[in-house]
């Protein structure tokens, strides 16, 4: 628009340059001075001019400006069209916008009427969310409080079994001990505050524990016999060790397994009296029923040997029983196993008994007996074995002493009757004393002769004593008492090498003094008669008033008649022993009744020394008529 | 190791015998408590004594039953050779009465007992070397007349006592690998027994190889 309004200026220019010089000039010069080439708006504008000013013409250039000026309209004109559309638009775009606005508020509004609402819910799953992740926790919880205090279904078959007869395993047991543990955390589980649910879990628990014992109990008994099978017999004991908490039945399989166990080693036992080892090696025990001592002697070992064997498998069955002490239900159950042993040995050794045996064979078996009993009664005592045992020591000492006697019996009827011419003991009595030694060579095994030997010894001794008195009394005196010294002295030498008979050998002895003195009696009367002593001994005994000299007997003639008989007798002395003293199969016997026969001879001479040195007796020279004095005569005699 | 003495395959019976004072229960005791027992009173009748050894990695529970030598006792000791595996007859080197009496005692071995029982002659009492009665060559050459292993051991200081126990269990578990010994027969003088299953053998091999060594 300034293009065309300085374009309308040029155009005035010359009109105005006519009326005043100076800004004429300064005008002209002005538009001299342009640079029409280098003002583009002017150059715009004259080529705007040119499009509508075709025709230079006054008339044109009259209306020139009013053509501009029209031309100028025109366009304020379309300007005016133009913006008013575009003020239109605006127009449009406006109530667009607000609307926008509008709507744009109202979602505004509402987001934040949605946003509150949502808010709540926001809130509400939240505090879900939170309820949701402590449920999951309590499951947990629950689900670990069920794992630790309640069986799985596994479990429960495992101790349940399927059937009944379903074998008891390994795993069995594992759960057990579960279930067991489980009843004890329920303990704890009451003390922590649980009571409720503690008492229902140990309650539970507790059933369980009773069934599968129960169970336990059946499959225990059922098996117990087959202890030395090496699979039952780890299970059994494992079985063991959890039914020692429930006594009855405890017992109960204890009782089964005894029971078992007792026919079984019964059958042992038959076979090994009857059959023997394999191939025939060892010898059935039976083989030696002709031989009293082998055959018992064997059938008590082997007992003897099976009781460890027993006793082991005992130990292992009890072995995790750990809170009782099970060794007197081992004892108890050791000895009723026995027991079934027993009836078969008792019959065996009572027929052997029965059948008429010598008596040193019987002691034999008797000492066999009574050493079994010794020793089975350390392994099992207070057995029924053991009582047996009692008993067939009593039978067969029984039958022992039964023996003896009628052995002894029988020889003395046979062989002590008359004693033989020289005195010597007769031949029954050595056959008694070596029937006494035979007994007593038996091995002593077994503790207790103290009381067996003085008995055995007085079976035989007593009889054959009575005996020997009895025949002895046939005989005149002196015989009677040298036959007697004669017996008692080998009896007293064989019964001197036993111990426990003292009481016997003092009796013996006692009786030999009795017979020594008679004998001693005999010879010093027979000395006495002999040398003319008998006068003077009484005399010299009756001594009364007045000098002996002067008694008829005593006068000193008198006297040398003895006197030179004692000088032949103190040079010849076995010229006056009675011939029966040499018969005396003892010689301290011999030596004794001389001894002292003579020193009865000495005394009297001392006596009647003594008188006839007396001065009251008036003997003359007493000197030489005694000239020996006691002492030497003493001497002499006995030296 | 509390289930210890219990895990063992065989029982084998043993019987020692031999004159009187040849040390049999000093022999025994060695074995079991490996103790040598200097005031060792006369055997009563028959004495026992186990222990558990190992042959070629099983377990066997020697039963050993030791005999006394007085004669008095001859008829009761006599009943025990029955059923026995082995046998272990027993002089004294340095008395050689004892030596002596080795055929009887061998005698009586023969006839009571099985012809697999396997015989095992000791020399005892080898420490003492310097009243040696018997040689080594004599005994030597009478135990292989006789079939019979032999070796001079010492109860006192323990020298070949393990050795003499368990060669013989080799030898006797040897027959039953033969065959030569009938184990379901009665009174073999071999038992089969219980034994734990394999997961407690190592524990076991260990204890025993422990107990072996310890002479």
């Amino acid at each position: 628009m300034s293009v065309e309004n300085k374009g309308i200026c040029n155009a005035d220019m010359p009109v105005h340059d006519t009326g005043t010089g100076n800004v004429l000039s300064r005008r002209l010069n002005k538009i001299l001075e342009t640079r029409i080439e280098n003002d583009k708006e002017t150059l715009e504008a004259l080529k705007e001019l040119s499009t509508f000013f075709t025709e230079n013409t006054l008339q044109a250039r009259r209306n020139l400006r009013s053509k501009i000026e029209k031309r100028s309209l025109v366009i304020n004109e379309d300007f005016l069209s133009a913006f008013r559309d575009v003020k239109e638009v605006l127009d449009a775009i406006y109530s667009d916008v607000s609307e926008m606005n509008n709507s744009v508020q109202k979602m505004i509004s509402r987001l934040q009427a949605t946003k509150t609402q949502t808010h709540h819910l926001i809130d509400q799953t939240t505090k879900l969310q939170a309820e949701s992740q402590t449920l999951s926790l309590q499951k947990e919880v629950a689900g670990a409080f069920l794992r630790s205090f309640q069986l799985s279904p596994a479990e429960q078959a495992v101790l349940r079994g399927s059937s009944r007869e379903c074998a008891i395993t390994d795993e069995f047991f594992t759960v057990l001990d579960r279930v067991q543990s489980i009843h004890s955390n329920g303990r704890m589980l009451m003390q922590s505050g649980h009571q409720t649910a503690a008492l229902e879990i140990m309650e539970q628990m507790a059933l369980y524990q009773e069934a599968a014992l129960e169970r336990l109990y059946r499959w225990t008994q059922s098996r117990c016999r087959n202890i030395e099978s090496p699979e039952t017999s780890i299970l059994l004991s494992m079985a063991m060790s959890r039914l020692q908490g429930r006594p009855v039945l405890f017992r109960y399989v204890l009782d089964e397994y005894r029971t078992s166990r007792r026919s079984v080693l019964v059958t042992a036992f038959i076979d090994a009296l009857t059959q023997g080892g394999p191939g025939g090696t060892p010898k059935p025990i039976e083989m030696h029923g002709h031989d009293p001592k082998r055959y018992v002697g064997d059938m008590l070992a082997w007992l003897h040997q099976a009781i460890p064997s027993e006793k082991d498998n005992l130990l292992i069955l009890l072995k995790g029983c750990d809170k009782t002490d099970v060794s007197d239900q081992i004892l108890q159950t050791l000895s009723h196993i026995t027991e079934g042993v027993c009836h078969p040995l008792k019959v065996r050794v009572e027929r052997m008994l029965a059948v008429d045996t010598d008596a040193t064979v019987l002691y034999s078996v008797t000492n066999l007996v009574c050493f079994y009993k010794q020793v089975i009664g350390q392994v099992v005592p207070g057995s029924q074995l053991l009582t047996t045992l009692e008993e067939l020591q009593e039978l067969s000492q029984h039958t022992f002493l039964l023996a003896l006697q009628s052995q002894v019996r029988q020889q003395l009827s046979e062989c002590v009757e008359t004693p033989p011419s020289d005195l010597s003991p007769s031949p029954g009595v050595s056959q008694l004393l070596n029937l006494l030694r035979d007994v007593l060579s038996v091995g002593c095994i077994a503790e207790g002769r103290q009381q067996d030997l003085p008995q055995i010894v007085s079976i035989i001794v007593e009889p054959l004593l009575q005996a020997i008195n009895e025949s002895a009394t046939r005989l005149p005196t002196s015989d009677m008492a040298v036959y007697l010294l004669n017996c008692l002295y080998q009896m007293q030498s064989t019964l001197s090498l036993y111990e426990f008979v003292d009481e016997l050998l003092e009796r013996l002895q006692a009786q030999s003094d009795a017979q020594l003195d008679t004998l001693t009696s005999e010879q010093a009367s027979s000395l006495v008669a002999n040398l003319n002593l008998g006068s003077i001994y009484t005399i010299l005994q009756e001594q009364g008033k007045g000098a002996l000299s002067s008694v008829p007997g005593m006068e000193p003639t008198g006297l040398k008649n003895f006197l030179s008989k004692l000088d032949a007798f103190l040079v010849m002395q076995d010229v006056l022993l009675l011939p029966q003293i040499c018969l005396l199969l003892s010689g301290t016997h011999r030596s004794i009744v001389q001894h002292r026969a003579f020193e009865v001879i000495a005394a009297i001479y001392r006596q009647l020394y003594e008188a006839v040195h007396d001065p009251e007796n008036l003997y003359q020279n007493p000197g030489v008529l005694m000239p020996r004095s006691p002492d030497q005569v003493l001497k002499l005699l006995i030296g | 190791m509390s289930a210890g003495p219990y895990n063992y395959s065989y029982i084998f019976k043993y019987i020692i015998i031999g004159d009187m004072g040849v040390g049999k229960s000093c022999l025994l005791h060695q074995f079991t408590e490996k103790k040598f027992m200097a005031d060792c009173p006369h055997t009563i009748g028959v004495e026992f004594g186990t222990r558990i050894i190992e042959v070629s990695g099983q377990k066997i529970k020697l039963q050993i039953w030791d005999t006394a030598g007085q004669e008095r006792f001859r008829a009761v000791t006599r009943s025990y050779y029955r059923g026995a595996a082995g046998a272990l007859m027993v002089y004294d080197i340095t008395r050689r009465s004892t030596y002596n009496h080795l055929s009887s005692w061998l005698t009586d071995t023969r006839n009571l007992t099985n012809p697999s029982t396997v015989i095992f002659l000791i020399g005892n009492k080898c420490d003492l070397d310097a009243q040696r009665d018997v040689t080594y060559e004599e005994a030597k050459q009478f135990a292989d007349e006789n079939g019979l292993m032999f070796v001079e051991a010492s109860a006192k200081t323990g020298e070949n006592v393990e050795e003499a126990f368990l060669e013989t269990a080799k030898k006797i578990y040897q027959s039953i690998q033969d065959g030569r010994l009938d184990l379901n027969a009665a009174e073999s003088g071999v038992q089969h027994k219980p034994s734990q299953p394999g997961r407690n053998t190592l524990v076991n091999d260990q204890q025993v190889n422990k107990d072996t060594c310890a002479c």
